[in-house]
C-alpha cells in the first residue's frame, strides 16, 4: 500500500510557492513556470486563463500531481507533493483530485459505468459500481450506464468523464478546456453541470479555458502569460485583455 | 454489461488488474494476429517434434517383446555361445535361435547379385510378434524343404530383393553356396528393428539352410542371437533385471550383449531423441525469430495504449498495476496462441504416421503427450516473457501528461531496474531451459549462445546502417533521398526489418550450407579417394585366391586387404567403460563391437603421433596403437592399458603409440591396431578393398562385382557407391526434417516482417499522400520505398550470410568433425530470399495505398 505521509491541515486547497519547472533538454529545454506562487481557498472556484505556450496547462498538471516541479513548494488539500514517490501521488490524486480533460479520454473498451467506477475500483471501494451508478445519475446519464463510449455523443461522454471525475468524492476538481470539443450549447450545459456539483459539493475547481465567458463563471481568474501571473482578480471585473 | 456486483470490488490488486485487462481485451484480437501466429507457429514446431519423438519412443517401449522377438536377449558377434552359456540361456525358458549377417544373393545364372540381410531363424520363431507373408501360409512350410525336384530350401524375401534381381516368387536364388527357392514376400517382419535394417534387403532362411549355406565361418560377421520368452509369473520387470545381473556375473567375459524388452533398440531410440532434440532447437528458433514479431506487436499495442494508460494513470493506477494488467492481457493472448500451438502439435502424430512408417520400421504409439506438450508451453511462455516484459517495462515510463500534450512516453532507454531484472531472469531461464532440457547441453549451449550473439550482431547491424543513413550526404535525387531518410528516421523498419529477417536467413544458410556441405563431402570423397568396394568375410585360406581373382577381375584398381577381428572394449586405463562419460561425439567408439586388426607395419591413411610403431617382428607384451583424437578425448597416453574383449576372450594390450587417422578418406582405418603377436592363431577373416586410382565406370565396377560373387559367394561384397547413396538417402530425410523446422522459422520470419511492414505503412501512407500533393508520381515513389526495402534486403541477406556460414563452418568442423568450403549458390540464393521478401512484401503492402486519393487520406491523418 502506498501510504501517504500526514502533513499540518491549512485552510488553502490549493498552495503554490515559488514554483519552477522547465520541460525538455538542451537547446530545446524551456522555462514554463518561472517562481509561480499562489494560493487557492477550499470550496472556491478558479478560471486559468492566457495565450498558447503561456504555461497554464503545464499548471494544471503540477497542481493535479502530473508533473513535479523542479524546486518550489506545491501543497494541495494540506500534502505536500515533495514527500510522495510517484505511487503515493497516484493514490494520493486518486482520492483527492478529480480531473475533467478536453478529449474526455474514456477507456474505449469500457462501458460508461466501468469508466466512472475505475477510480473506485482502483481505491478499493466496496460499492464502487453503485457508487459509479449514483455519479452517472447525477450527471443525467443513469439510462446509458452500459453504452461503450463510441455510443454515446460528446456531450455524454463529457458528462461520463466528469461522473469519473467526481466518483472518488475528491476535494479538487481540475478541468482542462472541458468545453473546447464541444458545440456553444453542449458546453454551456457541461461548465453548468461542474459549477453545480462544485457547489453541492463544496469543492474546488481549477479549470483551464481559452472561453472568457466560462472563466468568468469562476468565482476568481488568474491570467498567465509566460509562465507568471499577468493578472489575478475576482469574479465581475473586467476580462483582461490578453484572455 | 449489466450492473456490476458490489463484492468485485473487494477483489485483490492481482484480480483487479486481471479484471481491468479482460475489459481492454473487449476490444478484440485486431493487431495481435502476428503475435498469435508467430507463439502458434513456433510452439506448433516445438510441440509437434516432441509429440512425435515421443510417439516413436513410446511405439519402441509398448512393442519392446515384439521388436525384441521376446522378453530378453542375448547377442554374440563371430561366435554361437558356448554349451555353458547356452545352458544358462535355456534355464530361463522358451529359447529362439537366429543369426543375422550380411550377405550376397545372386540369381543361379550368375547374372546378378545384390548385398542383402540374411536371417536365419528356428522353428520357434517369432516368440512375439507375428510375421506376415502374401500367402499367409505356415512359416515351416514356407521356410522348409521344398516338393519341388530339387528338394530345395524355402526362402522368404522382401519385396524389394525381387525387384533388385528381377526374380518372382518361386525362382531360386543362390546364398552362399546354396540354392533355395523363394517360397514367399514379407509383408510384415516383427523384430525387424533388433535384427537389422537398411543396407540391403531381407532374406530369411531356416538355420539348416544356412549350416548348409557354407556362410558361417570362424571369425566370420555372423551374429547369433537367443530370444527368450520367460515364463509367465517369472517376467516381471525385476525377473528380467535379476536376470541380466546374473548372466553378467556368472559369464564376466562373455561378450554378449543383453538386451530386455524394456529397452528394445536403445540405439534407435537415442537417435530419435538427439534428432527431436535438435530439431527442438531449430523449432525454438522459429520461436524466437517469432518472438520479434511478440515484442513489435506489443510496442505497436501499448503505443495505441498511451492515452488509456495515462487515463488510468490520472485517476490513480500505480505503475506497477497499469504493469500487470498489460502483462496480463499480453499473457492471455499468448495462452491463445499457445493453445493454438499445442493443438496443431498435438495432432502432428496422428498425421505424421504414415509418413514415418516409410522411414523407421517402428509402429508410433500415437497419442498426446503432455510431458512434451509442457515443455511448448513452458517455451512459448518464456518466449513471451522475454520479448513483451522489455516493452512492457516501459508503461511506467508513460505520464498522465501525455493526455495534455503529444508523446507522454519515451520510447528509448532502458526499462526501470525492476523490469530490467524481471527482463533477464526470463532470458536465463529460456537459455537455462534450453540448455538443461537439452539431450546435449554442449551444443544446446553453443545454439544459445549463437542466439545471443545473433541477436547483439542484428542489433548492431540495425544501429550501424541507421548511423551511416543518417551520416550520408543528402543525394540529389529524391527517391534516393526519401529511402535514406527512412532508413534512419525515428521509427524507421530497420531495426524490425534486419532483426526478423536476419535470424531467419541466418538460420536457413547455416541449415543449407550444413546440408550442402554434407551431400558435396560425401560425393566428392567417392570421385577423389574411396575405395569403390569393400569386401567382407574372406577366409584366412581364401585369401591369396581373392586378391589374384580381384587383380584379374580389376587389372587398374588397387587391392588392400586386412586383417579383420570383432572386438568389444572392455576398460581404458583399468576404467570398465561403463564408467567412462565419453563426450557425445565420440561415444561411438566404446558402444558395441567394433572392428579391430592387427598390423606389422603403419596403415596407410594414418600418421604417428606420439610414440613408436613396434618392429615388425616384434614379440613382446602385447601393444596396441590407438587413434590420437579418440585418446585425448578418453584421456589416454602411452603405456595405458587396453582390454578388449575378442572372441569370448579378454585381450590386454599397453598403448605402444597413437596415430593420427583420416577417418573421411573411407579406406580401411581401425581404432585399434594391435601387434601382429596379441592375435597368433586366433580365427579371423580379412576385409578387402578395391579401389580404382584413376576412377571407374558403373559397367566396370558391375563386372567386378559379378566375377567376384560368382568365384567367392560366401564373401560379402559391398559397392560403395551403393552404400553412400542410401547415407545421402538417410541424410536426405533427415534434412527434410530439418528443413521443415527451418521453414517454420523463415514463416515465422516472414510473418514478422510482414508485421513490422505493416506497422510501417500509416508513415509510409502520409509520407505518399504529401509527396503526391507536390507532385511526386507513384513511379517516384515506388522507386523510393523500392530503395529502401532493397537496401534493407541486401544488408540483410549480407549478415544472414556471413553469420549462418559462421554458424555452419562451426557446426561442420568444431562439432562434427567434417570440412567446410562456402557454397555461392547457397549465398545467392540466400540474398534473392531476403530481396524478393523485403522489396515484394513492401511494394505489395505499399502499392495499393499509392494508388489512394490524397484528400480523404489527409482528412484521416
Amino acid at each position: 500500500m502506498n501510504e501517504i505521509p500526514a502533513t499540518a491541515a491549512t485552510t488553502s486547497a490549493i498552495r503554490l510557492k515559488d514554483v519552477q519547472l522547465s520541460l525538455g533538454s538542451g537547446a530545446a529545454r524551456v522555462h514554463i513556470l518561472k517562481g509561480f506562487s499562489f494560493d487557492v481557498a477550499q470550496g472556491t472556484s478558479l478560471g486559468l486563463i492566457g495565450p498558447s505556450g503561456s504555461g497554464k496547462s503545464t499548471l494544471l498538471m503540477v497542481i493535479g500531481g502530473l508533473e513535479r516541479a523542479d524546486s518550489g513548494l506545491v501543497e494541495i488539500a494540506g500534502q505536500s507533493f515533495d514527500a510522495l514517490s510517484e505511487d503515493q501521488l497516484a493514490t494520493f490524486r486518486g482520492a483527492n483530485i478529480g480531473i475533467v480533460f478536453q478529449s474526455f479520454h474514456l477507456i474505449s473498451n469500457m462501458t460508461a459505468l466501468e469508466n466512472v467506477a475505475v477510480p473506485l475500483e482502483l481505491a478499493g471501494v466496496k460499492d464502487a459500481f453503485a457508487r459509479a451508478r449514483a455519479e452517472l445519475e447525477s450527471v443525467g446519464l443513469g439510462n446509458r450506464a452500459d453504452h461503450y463510449p463510441t455510443e454515446l455523443s460528446g456531450g455524454e461522454q463529457q458528462r461520463v468523464a466528469i461522473a469519473r471525475a467526481l466518483a472518488p468524492r475528491p476535494k479538487i476538481l481540475i478541468a482542462d478546456e472541458p468545453t473546447g470539443n464541444l458545440d456553444a450549447e453542449t458546453g454551456k450545459d457541461i461548465s453548468d453541470l461542474m459549477f453545480r456539483i462544485q457547489k453541492e459539493r463544496g469543492m474546488t475547481l481549477v479549470l483551464v479555458t481559452h472561453d472568457g465567458g466560462l472563466a468568468n463563471a469562476c468565482e476568481r481568474v488568474v491570467a498567465i502569460r509566460s509562465g507568471e501571473i499577468f493578472e489575478d482578480r475576482s469574479a465581475g471585473e473586467a476580462v483582461l485583455q490578453s484572455a | 454489461m449489466s450492473d456490476t456486483p458490489a463484492n468485485h470490488s473487494s477483489a485483490t490488486p492481482f484480480g483487479l488488474s486481471v479484471r481491468f485487462a479482460l475489459r481492454e481485451l473487449r476490444g478484440g484480437l485486431s493487431g495481435f494476429y502476428i503475435f498469435l501466429a508467430c507463439l502458434a507457429l513456433g510452439v506448433t514446431a516445438i510441440a509437434g517434434v516432441g509429440s512425435v519423438s515421443r510417439s516413436l519412443s513410446e511405439g519402441i517401449s509398448q512393442g519392446g517383446s515384439t521388436i525384441l522377438g521376446g522378453d530378453i536377449s542375448f547377442e554374440l558377434v563371430h561366435r554361437e555361445a558356448t554349451q555353458e552359456e547356452r545352458a544358462f540361456i535355456d534355464t530361463l525358458g522358451k529359447v529362439s535361435q537366429i543369426n543375422t549377417t550380411r550377405a550376397m544373393a545372386r540369381r543361379d545364372d550368375g547374372s546378378d547379385q545384390t548385398l542383402v540381410e540374411l536371417k536365419a531363424v528356428d522353428g520357434l520363431y517369432p516368440l512375439a510378434g507375428t510375421l506376415t507373408t502374401t500367402s499367409g501360409e505356415e512359416l515351416s512350410g514356407l521356410l522348409g524343404k521344398q516338393s519341388d525336384p530339387d528338394n530345395r530350401w524355402g526362402a522368404l524375401v522382401a519385396p524389394e530383393l525381387l525387384a533388385r534381381l528381377n526374380l518372382s516368387v518361386g525362382d531360386d536364388v543362390q546364398i552362399g553356396n546354396l540354392l533355395v527357392q523363394i517360397t514367399d514376400t514379407i509383408t510384415s517382419e516383427p523384430d525387424r528393428l533388433s535384427t537389422g535394417f537398411g543396407f540391403g534387403p531381407r532374406l530369411m532362411i531356416s538355420e539348416q539352410a544356412l549350416l548348409e549355406s557354407g556362410i558361417i565361418q570362424p571369425g566370420s560377421l555372423m551374429d547369433w542371437v537367443y530370444r527368450v520368452q520367460l515364463p509367465v509369473g517369472q517376467n516381471s520387470d525385476g525377473d528380467l533385471e535379476r536376470i541380466e545381473e546374473l548372466a553378467e556375473e556368472q559369464f564376466p567375459l562373455a561378450g554378449w550383449d543383453i538386451d530386455t524388452r524394456n529397452n528394445a533398440s536403445p540405439g534407435l531410440r537415442r537417435n530419435i531423441e538427439r534428432f527431436a532434440q535438435f530439431l527442438t532447437l531449430v523449432g525454438l528458433t522459429a520461436l524466437i525469430v517469432g518472438g520479434v514479431g511478440v515484442a513489435n506487436a506489443v510496442r505497436a499495442y501499448l503505443d495505441t495504449k498511451q492515452k488509456v494508460i495515462a487515463t488510468f494513470k490520472s485517476v490513480g493506477a500505480s505503475g506497477g498495476f497499469v504493469f500487470r494488467v498489460y502483462l496480463t492481457q499480453i499473457m492471455v493472448l499468448a495462452v491463445i496462441g499457445i493453445a493454438i500451438g499445442l493443438l496443431a502439435g498435438a495432432a502432428i502424430p496422428f498425421f505424421a504416421g504414415g509418413f514415418l512408417r516409410n522411414i523407421l520400421p517402428v509402429d508410433s504409439a500415437v497419442g498426446v503427450y503432455p510431458q512434451e506438450l509442457a515443455l511448448a508451453v513452458l517455451y512459448g511462455i518464456l518466449t513471451t516473457l522475454v520479448f513483451a516484459l522489455w516493452p512492457l517495462g516501459k508503461v511506467q515510463e508513460i505520464s498522465p501528461t501525455a493526455l495534455f500534450r503529444d508523446g507522454g512516453a519515451s520510447s528509448s532507454g532502458l526499462p526501470r531496474l525492476p523490469y530490467l531484472i524481471a527482463f533477464l531472469v526470463a532470458v536465463i531461464a529460456l537459455a537455462a531451459s534450453a540448455i538443461l532440457l537439452s539431450y546435449d547441453p554442449f551444443i544446446a549451449s553453443v545454439f544459445v549462445g549463437a542466439c545471443a550473439a545473433a541477436f547483439v550482431l542484428l542489433r548492431l547491424v540495425a544501429t550501424g546502417i541507421m548511423a551511416i543513413a543518417r551520416r550520408l550526404p543528402r543525394a540529389q535525387s529524391t527517391p534516393w533521398r526519401l529511402a535514406v531518410g527512412n532508413l534512419h528516421r525515428k521509427g524507421a523498419l530497420t531495426p524490425s526489418v534486419v532483426l526478423s529477417l536476419g535470424l531467419g536467413l541466418a538460420l536457413l544458410v547455416s541449415l543449407t550450407l550444413i546440408d550442402a556441405n554434407l551431400r558435396r563431402q560425401l560425393s566428392s570423397t567417392i570421385a577423389d579417394q574411396a575405395p569403390s568396394f569393400f569386401f567382407v568375410d574372406i577366409q584366412n585360406n581364401d585369401l591369396d585366391r581373392f586378391k589374384s581373382a580381384l587383380v584379374e577381375a580389376a587389372p587398374d584398381g588397387d587391392v588392400q586387404s586386412v586383417p579383420m577381428l570383432r572386438g568389444r572394449m572392455i576398460s581404458l586405463a583399468g576404467v570398465p567403460v561403463s564408467e567412462i562419460e565419453a563426450p557425445p561425439g565420440s561415444a561411438w567408439a566404446l558402444n558395441g563391437d567394433r572392428g579391430i586388426t592387427y598390423s606389422a607395419t603403419l596403415p596407410d591413411n594414418s600418421s604417428l603421433v606420439e610414440g613408436e610403431w613396434w618392429p615388425e617382428d616384434y614379440q613382446g607384451k602385447p601393444l596396441v596403437s590407438y587413434d590420437a583424437e579418440l585418446a585425448k578425448e578418453f584421456g589416454l597416453e602411452l603405456g595405458d592399458e587396453v582390454s578388449v574383449n575378442v572372441l569370448g576372450r579378454e585381450i590386454k594390450a599397453e598403448i605402444g603409440n597413437l596415430r593420427e587417422v583420416e577417418w573421411e578418406s573411407l579406406a580401411i582405418n581401425f581404432v585399434l591396431v594391435f601387434s601382429p603377436n596379441t592375435f597368433a592363431g586366433a580365427p579371423h577373416t580379412h576385409l578387402a578393398t578395391l579401389t580404382y586410382p584413376d576412377g571407374s565406370t558403373a559397367d566396370e565396377e558391375f563386372a567386378v562385382l559379378k566375377a567376384m560373387t560368382n568365384t567367392f559367394p560366401a564373401v560379402t561384397s559391398v559397392r560403395v557407391k551403393d552404400a553412400l547413396d542410401q547415407a545421402n538417402e538417410v541424410i536426405g530425410q533427415l534434412a527434410l526434417a530439418v528443413r521443415l523446422a527451418a521453414g517454420i522459422a523463415l514463416v515465422a520470419s516472414i510473418l514478422v516482417l510482414g508485421g513490422a511492414l505493416a506497422a510501417g505503412q500509416r508513415h509510409r501512407v502520409y509520407d505518399a499522400v504529401v509527396l503526391k500533393t507536390l507532385g511526386a508520381t507513384r513511379h517516384k515513389l515506388v522507386q523510393a520505398f523500392g530503395l529502401e526495402y532493397m537496401l534493407l534486403g541486401i544488408v540483410t541477406a549480407v549478415f544472414g550470410m556471413i553469420a549462418g556460414s559462421a554458424a555452419a563452418w562451426f557446426v561442420l568442423e568444431k562439432i562434427m568433425g567434417a570440412d567446410f568450403t562456402f557454397l555461392p549458390s547457397v549465398a545467392a540464393s540466400s540474398l534473392i530470399t531476403a530481396l524478393v521478401l523485403t522489396v515484394g512484401f513492401g511494394l505489395a503492402g505499399t502499392w495499393r495505398l499509392l494508388g489512394q486519393k490524397a484528400a480523404p487520406v489527409l482528412r484521416e491523418l
